[in-house]
């Protein structure tokens, strides 16, 4: 009995040990690595969305085991770029660049920030368990590369996800989500949409802004077949499968509710949240606030399903940041960085940073059955990360003034100022007035998106 | 008049002058010794003119400067070349420059006159005699909407205005009217900006008019008051010129501050929907932080500066010329 015991127990301090090594593993290399560094400090920039508060939480651990001090200013998405810009420009302070996946090219191509692999090499100041394979392909791929070449490390995820109230669809006969965008328009959204007491089935936040021309207008082009551009880069918005797509987006207005233009995100989750529509399309990362029953009153009624699929499949919007070192700080500097990067995108911690509520760019975690059954929105977010479109958006450094001209031309579509091809029509005139200042048709720059 | 006033005052001079003096035993007359030196008011003065240099002047000749060379931050590697008038000749031909340009104007037209008569109505009422302790209190009220950030002003009016619980639509349902959709429809999201523009400089006026009003010498206005019982002849033939020089002073600001407003528009509609309330000043912060063409933000400030003096100075010419 004794050595039955005794078994017992040894194999399960074993279990334990092999459990606790990948911690402890990192913990070893990442103390030995961050020696040399103790009493660095880094600096970058931090959203105020979930992701965030996620790696904020985790800190201490970070700062305690490595002697590296993370200094972080909370900016709103808006004046991000704008802030980076002109600390990048400037030689400032960052040390660290919180790339959005259409800055990537701009970042990149201004050398901003450094390839992954200048400091990858030196086995000193990386992870023996880096693992850039670990990641979901389309993630590293569309969020961190640019050109062939890693710059970062996918960081703060999402993907477009069909948030619904379970509760109301079953009252209007449905069991189950609209698999497609046109069962959505055609089946659901009558059956759904009541203007006299303020129901509707859906709605999209189409804010002008980025809102507009990446939530709204870019959402329908991919899925029907269509996009922005063709391959010599020229507008491919006068395509009949882009003009499908618009022309379906002002259809399904009349089951939005009024005023859609001036939704953005959190009137858009709002909405839902509250009950006033049935479905919203929105980004993985506010599964918290539709969950807090201090923000949302679904309850067990909130369900999630991958978005729509349309004609060309199910190709939904993608989106997301990843982390870069910062060409202008110092060697030292640099180096904490990328121990921070690493330790922060790691599948180490990837489990502790999902439970504080970021979302990982890690696959492995969403292998664990109780991440799984815990969080409703792994798996359409998994489902939805196999296949994508990673230049979904445009990622080259003309985006932001394209993105203007959609928004603002987008807008004017949606408000019926315009109609869907003479919008289309100029969007696509003055997007290559722009590109061909930029350098693409004549050769200067090489077509990359 | 004036000429009188003036003379005596040169003649004053003239007689005090001798009087400071001092002859020295060479026989030269010097300064008497005052405490300080000749230099002093200069050091005095120096910090203002240079923070007025390095803030005012300065930022204005680099934007000068700025216009006409190729100046995008976001692409450092192209330089920074001088182009000449090619970012001026780019404003000038760009039609979504004109357009925000003249929404702004229909927003300077339709906020302007609402906000002067307002005004004049509010200062007109402080003005009466009577009720001291609650005069005191609307005074000090009006300076509350001026005290509020623009950014904060577009975060109230993006609550009053919201279509499903905001209060704009709670007053039209009391009164019978279904709600309105303030903030997504063109009409309604140009309203609410002019509304929060009007509820936020309606007091300014109405102080700098109170202000002007009690320049009124009484007995000119008790005298008149005793020649009509006519409001509108006491308003126009006694009180209107005293309330002219501050009339320009506010025309000349309000215009400067319409063509500057960006706050409280790109915190209520960031322009939208479609281009509704997209005033000039929301698209250069688009082209110069969004875009960071510098040289065309810069070209497209520069143009409203010009805009700006010009209109000042058709303001004083008309309004002053009606004082004289």
């Amino acid at each position: 009995m004794k050595r039955l015991l005794k078994l017992c127990t040894s194999v399960l301090a074993l279990a334990a040990a092999t459990a606790s090594l990948p911690a402890a593993a990192m913990a070893d290399w990442l103390e030995d690595a961050a020696k040399p560094l103790k009493g660095t400090e880094i600096s970058g920039i931090f959203l105020d969305r979930p992701g965030y508060r996620a790696i904020i939480k985790l800190l201490p651990e970070f700062e305690k085991k490595t002697g590296i001090k993370v200094n972080y200013e909370i900016v709103p998405y808006e004046n991000t770029r704008e802030k980076q810009v002109l600390n990048f420009t400037s030689q400032g302070d960052l040390t660290m660049a919180l790339v959005d996946l259409v800055w990537i090219g701009e970042f990149a191509e201004n050398g901003w920030i450094e390839p992954v692999a200048d400091f990858s090499k030196d086995s000193k100041i990386t992870d023996p368990n880096l693992k850039l394979d670990g990641f979901f392909p389309l993630l590293l791929d569309a969020f961190g590369s640019w050109g062939g070449k890693t710059y970062g490390l996918p960081f703060d995820n999402y993907s477009g996800l069909l948030f619904y109230n379970s509760c109301k669809l079953k009252e209007a006969g449905f069991d189950k989500p609209p698999a497609t965008w046109d069962e959505l328009a055609k089946v659901y959204a009558p059956k759904l949409t009541d203007a006299s007491k303020n129901q509707y089935a859906y709605a999209l936040q189409s804010l002008r802004g980025e809102t507009q021309s990446a939530d709204s207008f870019m959402r329908f082009l991919w899925p029907f077949g269509g996009s922005l551009l063709d391959k010599q880069f020229k507008s491919n918005l006068m395509s009949k499968e882009s003009q499908a797509g618009l022309k379906f987006r002002q259809d399904l207005m009349k089951y939005m509710p009024p005023g859609i233009v001036s939704y953005d995100h959190a009137e858009a989750v709002n909405a839902l949240a509250q009950g006033q529509v049935a479905m919203i399309t929105e980004w993985s990362a506010f599964y918290g606030t539709l969950v807090d029953p201090a923000t949302s009153k679904l309850g067990d009624c909130l369900a999630v399903a991958p978005e729509p699929a349309g004609p060309a499949g199910r190709l939904p919007a993608l989106g997301g940041f990843s982390l870069a070192v910062a060409a202008q700080a110092t060697d030292e500097q640099k180096k904490a960085t990328w121990l921070f990067i690493q330790w922060a995108t790691s599948e180490d911690i990837a489990k502790s940073y999902v439970d504080a509520g970021g979302v990982s760019g890690r696959m492995s975690v969403y292998k664990d059955p109780a991440v799984k059954a815990k969080y409703k929105f792994v798996d359409p977010m998994v489902a939805s990360w196999q296949a994508g479109v990673p230049e979904f958006r445009p990622r080259f450094p003309a985006w932001p003034a394209i993105s203007e001209v959609v928004a603002e031309w987008g807008s004017k579509m949606m408000l019926g100022e315009v109609t869907v091809d003479g919008g289309a029509k100029e969007v696509g005139t003055r997007m290559e007035s722009i590109l061909t200042k930029e350098g693409y048709y004549d050769g200067k720059k090489k077509l990359l998106q | 008049m004036t000429r009188d006033v003036a003379r005596q005052a040169v003649m004053r001079k003239k007689t005090i002058m001798p009087e400071t003096t001092v002859k020295s035993p060479s026989g030269v007359n010097r300064v008497p010794n005052r405490g300080y030196g000749r230099w002093t008011p200069f050091w005095f003065l120096a910090p203002a003119v240079l923070t007025l240099l390095l803030i005012g002047i300065y930022p204005t000749i680099f934007a000068l400067v700025t216009s006409f060379r190729r100046y995008n931050i976001a692409r450092p590697r192209e330089g920074f070349p001088f182009i000449g008038f090619e970012n001026y000749a780019s404003v000038l031909t760009d039609s979504t420059f004109w357009a925000s340009l003249g929404t702004t104007a229909r927003f300077y037209i339709t906020v302007l006159p609402i906000e002067v008569m307002l005004g004049l109505c509010i200062a007109l009422l402080l003005h009466k005699t009577g009720m001291g302790f609650l005069k005191a209190l609307a005074r000090v009220t009006l300076v509350v909407p001026l005290a509020t950030t623009y950014a904060v002003v577009g975060l109230i009016g993006r609550l009053i205005f919201n279509r499903d619980f905001g209060v704009a639509n709670q007053v039209l349902n009391t009164f019978g009217f279904d709600s309105f959709d303030w903030l997504g429809s063109p009409a309604g999201a140009f309203a609410a900006i002019a509304i929060m523009d009007i509820w936020q400089w309606t007091p300014f006026c109405a102080l700098i008019f109170l202000a002007g009003l009690s320049m009124v010498p009484g007995e000119i206005e008790e005298a008149a008051r005793l020649e009509t019982s006519s409001k509108w002849a006491l308003l126009k033939h006694v009180q209107l010129p005293y309330l002219l020089p501050g009339l320009t002073a506010l025309l000349i600001l309000r215009s400067a501050d319409v063509l500057k407003l960006f706050d409280m528009v790109f915190v209520m509609t960031r322009g939208g929907p479609g281009s509704a309330t997209d005033l000039v000043s929301i698209y250069i912060q688009r082209v110069g932080f969004r875009i960071f063409d510098l040289g065309t933000a810069s070209a497209q400030a520069i143009l409203l500066l010009i805009l700006t003096i010009v209109i000042s100075r058709l303001y004083i010419r008309i309004l002053y010329k009606e004082v004289q």
